[in-house]
């Protein structure tokens, strides 16, 4: 499949969040953990637009049985994953909504750690966020199965669907740093 | 003691602002990008897909509904109009229904798909299996079909479209099935035309026969 726009733009924000929490990481005090909330925002960012992304490509499928948004064919594509009734919701809601919502929640977590880190609710904000990123993990882990061995001709990998899924991977590598810091003493 | 560093207001409220923002715009974005489609079983709605098990006379073989849908079909075009029908085969109105289905299909098999869906609705002595399904289609020796009767004696003849195994009622939640049997009508291009539970819309007392001549026609 090619690397269309979208895709890019999504990898490049992935890229772009990692080296910042890296070097987040590397550096002390205020300004580390501050490095360390926006890599974690960053993350969130990609993982709302790509669910907004997916649940684009489910409406696109269910109106016309096809998507330019994704290629349909193939080891790697979103048709036979994102347009299988069987697999691409819920219990009735589309994992591009659930997506969003969920990433919502992070994002507010994030946001607000990020607008007052030094606020009384700061430490147990960070250890919402690690919870909540953590709460992901189940699902993830099963769209990955149902991806690799369920859908229509498996296995197939939606790249959109991995995006999301990197991101909140990449969320909870910063909550855990971030929960780490104010634990130690590093906070600022 | 050192003054606290936190703002003196609480930014969670402002926090909660934005991020119903972004997601709002987000959300606007998708529905401006491929607007939201309206699926359910009711006239005018996308039909509810399904993946199952099918049986057309050999072998079970995968199956989706919306592989039958003709996206690009419109009024008076060509395509194949669909029936997609619920039964239980312990059911003794889908048993009498049998004779009226054999008599639609050989009426409108030309413009029209037949899918008879099979589930097994929760009341005692409703226990069916792939061979009572496969039986109750082709009308073949099998005791059990309508709780203790021979399948081979099912009204009507035997069926020659496609039969699908939903035996454990996975579709029957999207179609909000309301028992069995239960036919409705849909549109080549997958949009239910016809729904008997929706009889306000319909001439009164039209039947599924009189919705296929009314919108199908021409047979």
């Amino acid at each position: 499949m090619a690397l269309d726009t979208p895709l890019m733009i999504f990898i490049a924000g992935l890229v772009i969040a990692s080296a910042g929490g890296l070097k987040a990481s590397r550096t002390d005090g205020e300004e580390g953990t501050k490095g360390m909330i926006d890599s974690g925002l960053l993350f969130s960012v990609i993982g709302l637009m790509s669910s907004g992304w997916t649940y684009a490509i489910h409406n696109s499928l269910l109106d016309s049985g096809e998507s330019s948004m994704c290629a349909s064919e193939g080891l790697v594509q979103c048709g036979s994953v994102i347009g299988d009734p069987e697999w691409n919701n819920l219990f009735g809601i589309p994992w591009g909504i659930t997506g969003l919502l969920s990433f919502s929640l992070l994002f507010f977590l994030f946001l607000s750690l990020r607008m007052d880190m030094h606020a009384k609710w700061a430490e147990s904000f960070t250890s919402y966020s690690l919870l909540a990123g953590l709460a992901g993990v189940p699902f993830v882990a099963f769209l990955i199965f149902v991806e690799l061995t369920q859908v229509e001709g498996a296995p197939h990998i939606c790249p959109f669907c991995t995006v999301a899924h990197l991101s909140l991977i990449g969320f909870l590598v910063a909550a855990h740093a971030l929960r780490g810091r104010k634990q130690s003493g590093a906070w600022a | 003691m050192a003054a606290p560093k936190g703002r003196d207001d609480d930014v969670r409220l402002m926090a909660a602002l934005v991020t119903f923002g972004v997601t709002s715009m987000i959300l606007m974005a998708v529905m401006l990008l491929a607007p939201v489609v309206k699926v359910g079983p009711s006239e005018g709605e996308l039909a509810p897909d399904f993946s199952a098990q099918a049986y057309s006379g050999g072998e079970w073989e995968d199956f989706r509904l919306s592989d039958l849908f003709n996206k690009s079909w419109a009024p008076g075009g060509d395509g194949d109009w669909i029936v997609v029908q619920y039964i239980d085969t312990d059911c003794p109105y889908c048993w009498s229904e049998g004779e009226m289905m054999s008599q639609l299909h050989s009426q409108w098999n030309q413009e029209v798909t037949f899918v008879t869906v099979v589930v097994e609705l929760g009341i005692q002595g409703h226990d069916s299996s792939r061979e009572e399904v496969e039986a109750f289609r082709d009308k073949t020796p099998y005791d059990g079909c309508i709780t203790n009767s021979d399948c081979a004696d099912r009204p009507g003849n035997p069926h020659s479209w496609i039969y699908i195994d939903d035996l454990n009622t996975r579709t029957s939640g999207d179609w909000e099935l309301p028992g069995t049997p239960f036919a409705a009508l849909l549109q080549p291009d997958g949009i239910v035309a016809w729904n008997p539970q929706q009889s306000g819309n319909h001439p009164e007392g039209e039947e599924m026969d009189g919705a296929l001549q009314r919108l199908v026609g021409g047979s």
